[in-house]
């Protein structure tokens, strides 16, 4: 997914980024019909793994699996390290120029910084949605969910396009939405029908493993849910990790949930604890966690 | 932890579970003068305790709502979850237990105001009663210092008051050719009865101190699988 990913307006991750994407031409066109129902997306493992920018050591030996066809939340106060960790699983943090990686991450056994690979296509793999919505503004609706696949698959045929973009659409909960006004621009929808236009986007190039930062943070309680049900329908597809503020969030709609949590500023953030999302939030096994999801300090 | 944060929501739960564990020393003054009723056939003072009855079931009214109202308001989990869905039971019983109360006491007048009483199996019914007072006490302190192992003690003390009930059984079943005095024994049953039950609720309360200390919940003694 190098589109949603790599064109942030935040970072002004730009063009040329995505016009290697077109260049390698290396990714099959994505299947016409995948299986309608379920299948089993891939296993995302981070082993020992640490963060930096420049001197700062941002995050501190985490070892973690996402686990396929789940959702797993990443929450924590601010600062402790759940974004640039998230950011890692699919090479974002690498964008920024200070920024280093050690330990392994793998995406089904794989290395996704192995020498050879193609951090591009790590993004077309592990497909991110960001915290505001933020569908190219002049681009219809169709050319936004279209942008991906045209960068990414080289050519694809109109027709072949035309079921993609619907899938995607009506995968993304928008389609009965948007379907009479395909060519207007992205920005005359509403946030939440945006952020559900970047998840189209996003799921079009048939990512394995879909990452979303705080996706409903911009978003009012009805959009919020909405996204949050197009979540629990999309982890038949996909692998899912989503950072959030909103512990509500998180115990409504992930399978399992990390805590992350730093001792004191300036220290590196640390994974706490991990386990499924009901024990996390009835009985967890660590003070941190009990203190942080009952509210106590965060 | 620094406790700056949540104050209000703290006090305020700390302050239902004092009101709710509360009602367990209602609980207590209701059994104490349910006895006295028993013993003295005291009709009047029955009477009371079928009355005051009220004052339990507001109790429970008064914090049930208002737990409800935390779990609206503040999204309690994790421990303080626990503890509010203990809290939610333990005032269950505590109503639970006023109203076996309420039965003993309702039966009082029906023996008549000279009863053919056994003193024996009054003596009997006393001690389960005052047994029980100290299950309810015991209870309490388990909950309030989270003691599971005074808690699962709960079970031992409740054997006895098992054991005294089986005792006012037999003793029922050889009160004799006497046809008064056998109505006066089943009636005498019943009570006895419901003082078990009012000890057994008190068993609950110590299961419910396990579930918020560990997060799991099982039944201390499980009556439909009895272990040997």
């Amino acid at each position: 997914m190098g589109a949603a990913g790599a064109t942030r307006a935040e970072t002004e991750v730009d063009k040329t980024e995505m016009s290697n994407a077109a260049t390698t031409g290396t990714q099959p066109a994505p299947e016409s019909v995948r299986a309608a129902q379920g299948r089993p997306a891939k296993t995302l493992e981070a082993r020992g793994v640490n963060l930096f920018y420049g001197d700062f050591h941002a995050v501190e030996d985490v070892t973690m699996t996402v686990a396929p066809n789940k959702v797993t939340a990443l929450i924590g106060s601010s600062g402790c390290g759940k974004t640039t960790f998230l950011r890692s699983l699919n090479r974002m943090h690498e964008l920024n120029a200070s920024a280093r990686v050690e330990g392994e991450i793998s995406l089904d056994g794989q290395d996704i910084y192995g020498p050879k690979v193609d951090p591009v296509q790590v993004r077309r793999l592990v497909g991110m949605v960001f915290q505001s919505p933020n569908p190219f503004p002049t681009m219809s609706i169709y050319d936004n969910v279209a942008a991906g696949l045209n960068l990414n698959a080289g050519r694809v045929k109109k027709s072949e396009k035309d079921a993609i973009v619907e899938r995607s659409l009506r995968g993304a909960h928008l389609w009965n939405e948007v379907k009479d006004r395909l060519d207007k621009p992205g920005s005359s929808l509403s946030g939440g029908q945006q952020q559900r236009l970047c998840i189209a986007r996003a799921i079009a190039v048939e990512p394995e493993v879909l990452l979303m930062d705080e996706p409903c943070s911009a978003l009012d309680p009805v959009a919020t849910l909405a996204i949050e049900d197009l979540i629990g329908e999309l982890k038949s597809k996909f692998t899912i990790a989503i950072v959030t503020h909103n512990m509500q969030q998180a115990s409504r709609a992930s399978d399992i949930t990390a805590f992350f949590n730093l001792e004191e500023t300036g220290k590196p953030g640390r994974l706490v604890e991990i386990g499924p999302t009901e024990k996390i939030f009835t009985s967890p096994s660590q003070q941190a966690t009990e203190d942080y999801v009952s509210g106590r300090f965060g | 932890m620094p406790g700056g944060i949540r104050v209000e929501y703290q006090e305020e739960l700390d302050r239902l579970e004092a009101s709710a564990l509360g009602g367990l020393d209602l609980v207590t003054a209701a059994v104490s003068r349910t006895l006295e009723a028993i013993e003295h056939q005291d009709v009047e003072l029955a009477q009371i305790v079928v009355a005051d009855d009220d004052r339990i079931d507001g109790r429970y009214l008064e914090v049930h709502q208002a737990l409800i109202t935390l779990l609206a308001t503040q999204s309690p989990v994790a421990t303080d979850l626990r503890l509010i869905s203990a809290l939610l039971h333990v005032l269950k019983n505590v109503e639970r237990m006023g109203d076996q109360c309420v039965n003993i006491c309702k039966m009082i007048p029906l023996t008549g105001n000279e009863p053919p009483a056994d003193q024996e199996m009054v003596k009997l019914i006393l001690s389960m009663g005052s047994q029980s007072k100290t299950l309810i006490s015991q209870a309490k302190r388990a909950f309030e210092g989270r003691d599971i192992e005074l808690a699962q003690d709960l079970v031992r003390q409740d054997d006895v008051v098992d054991n005294l009930n089986r005792e006012c059984f037999r003793l029922a079943l050889e009160i004799g050719d006497d046809a008064d005095k056998r109505e006066w024994a089943m009636t005498m049953l019943l009570g006895a009865r419901a003082i078990e039950r009012i000890a057994d609720n008190a068993v609950d309360i110590g299961e419910q101190v396990a579930f918020v200390v560990t997060g799991l919940f099982r039944e201390f003694e499980d009556a439909s699988h009895p272990s040997a």
